[in-house]
């Protein structure tokens, strides 16, 4: 063989080589196609390292627990944790927008929760609602306000748990009405709506706080 | 010869499990006198198994907070002895419920979940929840150091907080989390499902077995008598 003809031997097979490459590269290309369609990814370990560090966050800033939990009002753990609460979740969320990834942070979270105050465990069955609700309306965390949404909703779906629980907790039927009550104010319809509004405005501040963050970040190059 | 060594820790599964018991009880049975027993049991009981130190911390919250809390019952329902009682017994339940779960180590817990294989992802953010909360704590130090070396002004000004404190805090967030991940994986460590070891099993002991079995005895009889 000649130089001649082995370079044109080497040519083709390089030529052979590129094709391949191209055909893997399209292929590649078609599975990631995939998994863009699909709604329930896997997670990863960088997932799980970002959201349990997120959480971290969430449980230093909510250490004033323990002390708004000795506090009778109603709303009062939600009003003081809203804003932490909504802020940290959606960066978690915003950077791994996978169904699923707040339900994750809940129960990081709850199992500390549940030293400080037990019924915070119910924040587990708060988030499974949230998640519903947003796969349902949103299909998914592919968009911003998804996660805002679902940010909004987190803390203050736990008020009503909550009020089941002072109920039980105080008995206001009982002769401790008088005082129990004035704490609770569960006769007080004015102060049970108002504060719910409250959080609820709270947690979308924070949640859109959390939302701008994150935008900031992925803009630095940092949020990928 | 382990099972009837003597140790200062309760099984972490047994130890929350009865958590819920004191507390479901406490609530439960919180207007009967047989309550106020109960819990006076159960607190020598947590003694008896080592748990003398939280007993005395949630004690001193316990006087305070419950105390107020009676004394306001008290006068409040005419002087109504039951009223205070009933309200007693309910902090009470909730500060002793609090004790055997503050004496169980994070790590004896996740060492306990990955033993009744518990998936990987919740062990692994479980176990970094716990040992990244002084690293965080020192990370926001130093951010607020960092403020304070610029002299950027107020922390309480919503604009500098955003900009100077809560930004660079997530960016450093983000940092360390790439790490971790990174270092997590070059180790070998998979999601999937595939064998592994625990470094420090933890066992039940007889004195666990006799704790769990007293306190559900003392439930059948504070319930039956």
């Amino acid at each position: 063989m000649t130089d001649r003809e082995k370079a044109i031997a080497e040519l083709l097979e390089s030529l052979k080589d590129s094709k391949n490459t191209e055909e893997l590269y399209n292929n590649d290309r078609c599975d990631n196609k995939s998994a863009t369609k699909k709604v329930f990814d896997k997670f990863k370990i960088k997932d799980i390292v970002f959201l349990a560090i997120i959480t971290t966050c969430t449980l230093i800033t909510g250490a004033i627990m323990p002390l708004l939990v000795n506090i009778p009002v109603f709303g009062i753990i939600q009003l003081g944790l809203g804003l932490q609460f909504s802020i940290f979740p959606v960066i978690g969320m915003m950077k791994v927008r996978k169904p699923f990834s707040l339900l994750l942070q809940s129960a990081f979270i709850s199992i500390f929760l549940a030293f400080m105050f037990p019924p915070m465990v119910l924040l587990l069955v708060c988030s499974i609602v949230v998640e519903l609700l947003t796969l349902i309306v949103f299909k998914g965390y592919k968009n911003d306000w998804a996660c805002v949404f679902s940010g909004t909703l987190y803390m203050p779906m736990t008020m009503p748990l909550l009020y089941m629980y002072y109920n039980v907790f105080y008995t206001i039927s009982g002769n401790e009405k008088s005082a129990v009550s004035m704490f609770i104010g569960c006769k007080n319809y004015g102060m049970i709506i108002g504060m719910t509004i409250a959080v609820i405005l709270l947690c979308f501040v924070g949640s859109v706080i959390g939302m701008v963050i994150a935008r900031e970040l992925k803009k630095a190059g940092k949020l990928k | 010869m382990n099972f009837i060594k003597y140790k200062n820790n309760l099984y972490p599964l047994i130890a929350i499990l009865s958590s819920l018991l004191i507390l479901v009880v406490g609530l439960v049975m919180a207007k009967s006198i047989k309550c106020t027993y109960f819990l006076i049991f159960v607190l020598f009981w947590l003694i008896m198994f080592g748990c003398y130190k939280q007993v005395i911390k949630m004690s001193l919250i316990f006087i305070v907070i419950g105390g107020c809390f009676t004394i306001i019952c008290y006068f409040s329902s005419n002087k109504n002895i039951i009223s205070a009682l009933s309200m007693l017994n309910r902090f009470g339940a909730v500060f002793i419920a609090i004790v055997p779960s503050i004496s169980v180590k994070p790590v004896a817990m996740t060492r306990n979940l990955s033993q009744l294989h518990t998936p990987r992802s919740i062990v692994l953010g479980l176990l970094i929840t716990i040992s990244y909360l002084p690293v965080l704590k020192m990370e926001i130090k130093r951010v607020s150091e960092a403020m304070k070396t610029r002299g950027v002004g107020s922390i309480f000004n919503p604009k500098i907080f955003y900009r100077a404190f809560l930004i660079p805090l997530i960016t450093r967030i983000v940092d360390i989390s790439d790490t971790l991940s990174l270092s997590i994986e070059t180790r070998g460590f998979t999601l999937g499902k595939s064998n592994y070891t625990i470094y420090k099993k933890e066992k039940i002991y007889f004195l666990d077995v006799i704790y769990i079995l007293g306190l559900i005895i003392s439930i059948i009889l504070v319930v039956l008598l």
